[in-house]
């Protein structure tokens, strides 16, 4: 009896929490009737958020990809003093607040010579779209560098040592056998990136601000609408945001069978 | 020919304390060490995967101690066979002849007879996880030795494999030795195995090597505690064997040893120790073989007590305590030997 007690406890809190999910997105998708939420969507507004947050994410991941693999490959294969601190920094921004990540990059960018320098060369990030997506690269680049890492790791470098006896170089070694044996992992990390590229609001109000048909990402129009009471149009932007989470953990789960989140 | 001298090298926990070995061309070198010896960091190093801290390495008087593994001519065989599971056998065996720059026809035809070679042609458009265990390790030989190495690095090749397969599998390594002559280097930890395939062999323990020699004088001759009870556990022998009424006799050193097992020719013998039946009278028994000799060893273990029989050649034999208390031996007693025909391995 105490048994069934205990197990019936955990079960009712379960679904007590599920229902507690369901009701919160069910509330946002049901709030304006169909018609007037798909008329909200292809608004020009909410039309120009969607583009430039489709846009920025899939830059921003790739920049991500692109700098994770060499990385991530390195903190995998080799041993060097001080990896334990660079481990730890380079995990950090995961746990940091992404607006804290936002006032550091608009500290680099706004107030360094350093910053003033890119600026001048033409390449300016603070309230502009490269802004937007150095954000998001800055607070994901840890996700994805950690989803690399486990991948590579659980890759077995002996692979790459016969491909190298057998006439490759190292890098051909690797772009031959350890990257494509990666694919799985490399997938999965880039949509979860690219999901939360989507999504990231913190550091992009931050650096590129809240501009209207200029910085305006779907979290800033969802942040900007819900100001000016438009609560229709945060809406339709909140529930496209819904609809990238769902696809997002979909494809996360059938690919992320080899890398999940650790 | 494959010179190591004084190479030292440190990685991680474990290090190479300056090696000096000396393979001659053509030979089936065998290095012999427990798990954590150094042996795979030996053979990576002669692969080229780490750099030596100190030393030299020569393949066919060519100094590659800094050349990269590509440009080394060798090929490298590992016990969990290291298949590009993202390739089919064909693309696996042909992989090394790509990079080494042939043409596509000339790789189609080399694939094919090496294929046949090593009977593996029915695989070739499969993928290597749908393989057994035998046939991907035949895979792996099969994209090894296709690039005609200058020499051929085995990574314990028969660890994964069971009884029957590792059986087969060691016989077509002597084979393809015997017909290409490619100097061989393997690594193992089994003296049985490295018994049945080595010129010589090298006995390697805590980055160190031991001693060298063919495996008979290593065999006989252990020159360190840790060489004898590292090799001295089984009664392994040499001889030439013919076959009558369906059993095999083997003769060695003038004695003749009868098996169940079939198979005629130069063989290697082994007999458990636990095996030999010891009695101080002739035993009148089914069993085959009985000998008689001169105890001359005797070793007092936990539980049990191991003694050294000479009759004609060497054989150790396991006794509990208690029997050797209650049958009175001591060094200088005349023993005999009994042991059933099943009991001997031919290997």
């Amino acid at each position: 009896m105490q048994r069934n007690g205990f197990k019936y406890a955990n079960i009712i809190l379960m679904l007590l929490l599920s229902l507690f999910i369901f009701t919160l997105i069910f509330e946002i998708v049901t709030h304006a009737d169909p018609l007037s939420l798909i008329a909200n969507i292809i608004s020009p507004e909410i039309q120009f958020a969607i583009h430039l947050s489709l846009l920025t994410s899939v830059i921003s991941t790739f920049m991500c990809i692109l700098i994770t693999i060499p990385v991530s490959y390195s903190l995998a294969r080799y041993d060097f003093h001080g990896k334990a601190i660079i481990n730890t920094l380079l995990d950090l921004p995961m746990a940091l607040p992404p607006i804290v990540a936002g006032l550091g990059l608009l500290l680099i960018f706004g107030t360094t010579s350093f910053g003033s320098y890119l600026a001048d060369a033409g390449l300016k990030f603070v309230f502009t779209v490269p802004g937007i997506i150095m954000a998001q690269f800055a607070v994901n680049v840890s996700l994805m560098l950690r989803i690399m890492r486990s991948t590579f790791e659980g890759i077995n470098p002996r692979y790459e040592h016969v491909a190298q006896t057998l006439g490759c170089t190292p890098f051909q070694a690797f772009f031959r056998t350890t990257l494509p044996l990666s694919k799985n992992g490399m997938l999965a990390g880039s949509v979860i990136t690219w999901s939360r590229g989507m999504g990231e609001f913190g550091a992009v109000l931050m650096l590129a601000g809240a501009t209207r048909m200029k910085t305006e990402t779907l979290p800033i129009a969802l942040y900007l609408n819900i100001s000016s009471g438009e609560l229709d149009l945060a809406i339709a932007a909140a529930s496209i945001l819904i609809l990238i989470s769902g696809i997002t953990l979909y494809l996360f789960e059938r690919k992320g069978g080899v890398a999940k989140l650790c | 020919m494959i010179e190591v001298s004084d190479l030292l090298i440190e990685i991680g926990e474990f290090e190479l304390k300056r090696i000096n070995l000396f393979v001659k061309e053509g030979e089936y070198f065998c290095i012999l060490g427990p798990t954590g010896s150094g042996k795979t960091i030996l053979l990576e190093s002669i692969a080229g995967i780490y750099r030596p801290d100190m030393g030299s390495i020569l393949i066919n008087r060519h100094n590659v101690t800094d050349l990269l593994p590509k440009d080394r001519n060798i090929s490298v065989v590992y016990q969990d066979f290291m298949l590009f599971p993202n390739m089919n056998i064909r693309d696996n065996i042909g992989f090394g002849l790509k990079y080494k720059g042939y043409e596509k026809s000339v790789i189609e035809d080399k694939v094919e007879k090496t294929a046949e070679f090593l009977g593996i042609s029915h695989l070739l458009d499969r993928y290597p996880s749908t393989l057994s265990g035998g046939e991907k390790q035949r895979t792996a030989i099969a994209r090894a030795i296709i690039t005609e190495p200058d020499l051929l690095l085995l990574d314990e090749p028969l660890y994964a494999l069971d009884p029957g397969t590792k059986a087969r599998l060691r016989q077509e390594l002597l084979r393809i030795h015997q017909l290409k002559k490619t100097t061989t280097i393997h690594v193992t930890h089994s003296f049985e195995g490295a018994f049945a395939l080595a010129d010589r062999i090298a006995i390697m323990h805590g980055g160190k090597i031991h001693q060298v020699g063919t495996p008979d004088e290593v065999f006989r001759k252990p020159n360190s505690a840790f060489v004898a009870s590292f090799v001295g556990v089984e009664n392994l022998f040499h001889g030439t064997s013919v076959i009558k009424d369906d059993q095999s006799e083997i003769l060695i050193n003038g004695l003749i040893i009868i098996s169940n097992a079939l198979k005629s020719g130069n063989v290697s013998v082994s007999i458990r120790p636990e095996d030999i039946l010891i009695s101080k009278d002739p035993i009148h028994s089914s069993a085959q073989n009985s000998f008689s000799g001169v105890l001359t060893e005797i070793t007092r273990m936990r539980a049990t007590v191991n003694l050294v029989i000479d009759a004609v050649i060497p054989f150790r034999v396991v006794l509990t305590k208690r029997a050797y208390d209650d049958m009175g031996l001591y060094v200088g007693s005349w023993v005999y030997l009994t042991f059933k025909a099943s009991a001997t391995h031919i290997i």
